[in-house]
């Protein structure tokens, strides 16, 4: 279980001491295993922001973050990035592609930075259900921001997390590959037992949701179960 | 494509290094009589195989088909061109000749470079063709 | 973790970036080796030519001249020739605190058929010589016998050839060690060979401008005795024999080892110029490119790599880069360099002793980790730079 605890976010600007922006206040919520959570809210309204401390990309200013009795930023960097290899499976917004490496090689990464061979089979498994298989040996600079945003979701996946963490992961699809994405995802939850989060406008992902969780100007304003 | 044509080029630039270099900054001196040693006929063949090498680069850049064959061709041009101040023709015993101070060693270091850089030129080529 | 591969990947597969940052750093190793193995030659050059020109006191004809052919002779290996009578060997043995007193005698000789040039010929006295003597010892063990002549590295001829001097015959009996200086174009003979070759010069009508009948000698070495003042030695040859100047040989050394400096200094200038430009641009380029991939870092941060993972991948890539470079600079240096000894012997003037292997070798090694050092230094500082963000920063901006 994910526990957000008081979340708080604040970013100092550098034109003086009091003026700062509050991005995300005083969030906590609960991500459960087996249930996929939805994160929806106008853009600025911090969502992005609570994700990236969520997946310990951010040290908040305030609050925890516990992945059931580990508080994530209570760990020294390097078991903390060893957290995240291991049991977070991140998909960020925009290009997220390490570009000297192929498309496979990409997925295989999070594997191969534990010391695995990485399971190349089970790779190729996720690129065919994303629909990505034949490009498998093109470098990312040959892909289209769809194609690149499955190559990140397969690449989140393959590592077989605990937790996903997805930030738009809809974003420039079209609707079938919104569709499968979205059931792909719910699947791993269903059936894998994994903690899913996603971060969307998209009004297509509600049904594939069991909470949703909605932000504005950085406080949970609502939270709903289907 | 483009990359198979780069060893083209750098041969093109040594080759015009040799053949002008041949006859003036890196060339042989005269004697004080005006009579030439053989060290001027050395630079005479030297000019000859940088002309030679100059005009198999120019093909190797205008057809692309042959590209390899003329890489290959390239080989025994350059290694000729080691071979001739000292070897084939002979230069002035003195070593302080500026025939063996400065010709000898610089046409041996274009040449030798000409020799590396086509069998290069040759590789790349072959892989691009299959 | 196992990021081991990654940063061969990300140089082989940006071949242009990874060209631009090998160049650089070879253009930083190749004028570290370059001005240093000069630098060193020169050095070793000076210190052979004061082994061979190991006297205190060096005492010649009054003429002006003679001082400056016998520098240039030693330093350029031009031919020079000026007398006096030997007498003046008694004159200079007989002064208080001398201890060892030899002559030189010179003669230049005709310029020969095709390609060959003028040669300085020396004729030594292998009893008292103490100077040119210990050089000969090291590759003929016997006395030079009549008509035997031993011969500098860079005179064509090589041992057992007859070498033809004004219509004499001499037998060419060893070929002595390079000592980068201007005696490496001379042929040395003992003083009953000289006088042959100066009578057979004359007969072909080259004069020696002091009457003949008497025997001549062109120079004497001079070591004083122990606790002897060098300088009042000096004086008093000076003030007491006609027609000669008497030199201290550290003089003649004081104009090469200032000239020497003189080089040092700028060599040293440019080398420290060329390290400062580059340096800048290392550091400003290794900036640019960090901060050109700093979403890939911050993604790799993001897949679990730990901020000293992140860290030991940038230096790895930036020492493969300092390693392929500085082995290129140093290659291409000594491309520069060793085959064109001669010539920059020459062009410079001043002794010029290539170093031996192992100084050579060292001097590598050290600019190979100079270099290194100085590429991981820039790395580590565009690395320090780069762990200062948190990755969901980096992540957020311009997504």
């Amino acid at each position: 279980m994910l526990h957000a605890e008081n979340l708080s976010m604040r970013y100092f600007r550098k034109t003086g001491q009091a003026n700062h922006f509050h991005a995300v206040k005083d969030v906590s919520l609960a991500l459960r295993p087996g249930e996929v959570a939805l994160l929806t809210g106008r853009s600025g309204s911090g969502k992005t922001t609570l994700l990236h401390m969520l997946a310990g990309l951010l040290t908040p200013t305030e609050g925890r973050v516990r992945l059931d009795d580990t508080d994530l930023y209570a760990l020294p960097d390097a078991a903390l990035s060893r957290l995240r290899n291991a049991k977070l499976g991140v998909i960020p917004q925009g290009r997220s592609a390490v570009d000297t490496l192929t498309v496979l090689e990409n997925v295989l990464l999070p594997q191969q930075l534990r010391g695995e061979k990485g399971d190349a089979k089970g790779a190729l498994r996720w690129l065919e259900a994303l629909g990505i298989a034949n490009l498998r040996d093109a470098r990312p600079a040959e892909l289209s921001g769809g194609e690149l945003r499955r190559m990140a979701i397969a690449r989140a996946l393959a590592g077989n997390p605990e937790v996903v963490l997805a930030d738009e992961p809809t974003g420039d699809l079209d609707d079938e590959n919104t569709a499968a994405v979205l059931s792909l995802l719910r699947k791993a939850a269903v059936e894998e037992g994994k903690t899913v989060l996603l971060v969307t406008h998209d009004s297509e992902a509600l049904p594939y949701g069991d909470r949703i969780y909605r932000m504005e100007s950085g406080a949970l304003s609502a939270q709903s179960e289907e | 494509m483009k990359r198979q044509s780069i060893p083209a080029l750098a041969i093109l630039l040594l080759a015009v290094i040799v053949s002008v270099g041949s006859q003036t900054f890196l060339g042989a001196c005269v004697h004080g009589d005006g009579s030439f040693g053989a060290c001027h006929w050395a630079c005479r063949a030297m000019l000859g195989e940088g002309v030679l090498l100059a005009a198999l680069s120019l093909l190797a850049l205008a057809m692309k088909r042959e590209r390899a064959g003329l890489y290959l061709a390239m080989l025994p041009a350059s290694l000729l061109g080691l071979l001739t101040p000292g070897t084939l023709i002979a230069l002035c015993k003195a070593p302080t000749m500026r025939c063996r101070m400065l010709t000898q060693p610089a046409m041996e270091i274009l040449f030798g470079a000409m020799l590396l850089v086509s069998l290069v030129g040759w590789l790349l080529a072959r892989k691009g063709e299959k | 973790m196992g990021t081991s591969h990654l940063p061969m990947k990300n140089l082989l597969r940006r071949p242009g970036r990874t060209a631009a940052l090998v160049l650089l750093t070879a253009l930083l190793a190749a004028s570290v080796f370059g001005g240093s193995v000069v630098v060193g030659s020169l050095r070793s050059g000076l210190e052979s030519l004061q082994a061979r020109l190991g006297a205190d006191i060096i005492v010649m004809p009054a003429e002006a001249e003679s001082k400056v052919s016998f520098k240039n002779m030693l330093l350029q290996g031009t031919t020079g020739a000026f007398y006096m009578d030997a007498s003046v060997l008694d004159e200079v043995r007989a002064a208080q605190g001398v201890e060892i007193a030899a002559p030189q005698t010179f003669l230049a000789s005709l310029k020969a058929d095709c390609c060959a040039i003028k040669v300085q010929i020396i004729g030594i006295d292998p009893d008292a010589d103490f100077t040119v003597k210990p050089w000969i010892d090291e590759s003929y063990s016997q006395d030079l016998g009549d008509m035997e002549v031993a011969v500098g590295c860079n005179v064509t001829a090589g041992v057992g050839e007859t070498l033809k001097i004004y219509e004499q015959y001499t037998h060419v009996v060893a070929k002595l060690a390079e000592t980068g200086t201007g005696l490496d174009t001379a042929v040395y003979c003992n003083m009953d060979t000289m006088k042959k070759l100066l009578a057979a010069a004359e007969a072909k009508g080259v004069s020696h401008k002091i009457t003949s009948g008497s025997d001549v000698i062109s120079a004497v070495y001079v070591k004083v005795k122990d606790g002897a003042d060098v300088g009042r030695v000096n004086n008093w040859l000076n003030g007491h024999i006609r027609k000669v100047t008497a030199v201290r040989a550290r003089s003649m050394f004081t104009d090469v080892s200032d000239s020497l400096a003189g080089i040092s200094r700028a060599a040293w200038a440019l080398i420290g110029a060329v390290w400062a430009l580059a340096l800048v641009i290392l550091l400003v380029t290794f900036a640019m490119m960090i901060h050109e991939r700093r979403r890939e870092f911050a993604v790799l941060r993001l897949l679990g790599v730990s901020r000293r993972g992140l860290r030991g991948e940038i230096l790895m890539e930036t020492a493969l880069c300092g390693l392929a470079g500085a082995l290129v600079g140093v290659g291409v240096a000594a491309l520069g360099v060793f085959p064109f000894t001669t010539l920059i012997e020459t062009k410079l003037g001043l002794p010029y002793l290539t170093p031996a292997v192992g100084a050579l070798l060292k001097l590598a090694g050290g600019t190979i980790l100079a270099t290194l050092l100085v590429e991981l230094l820039a790395g580590t500082w565009a690395a320090a730079r780069l762990s200062r963000t948190d990755p969901g920063t980096t992540l957020r901006e311009g997504a």
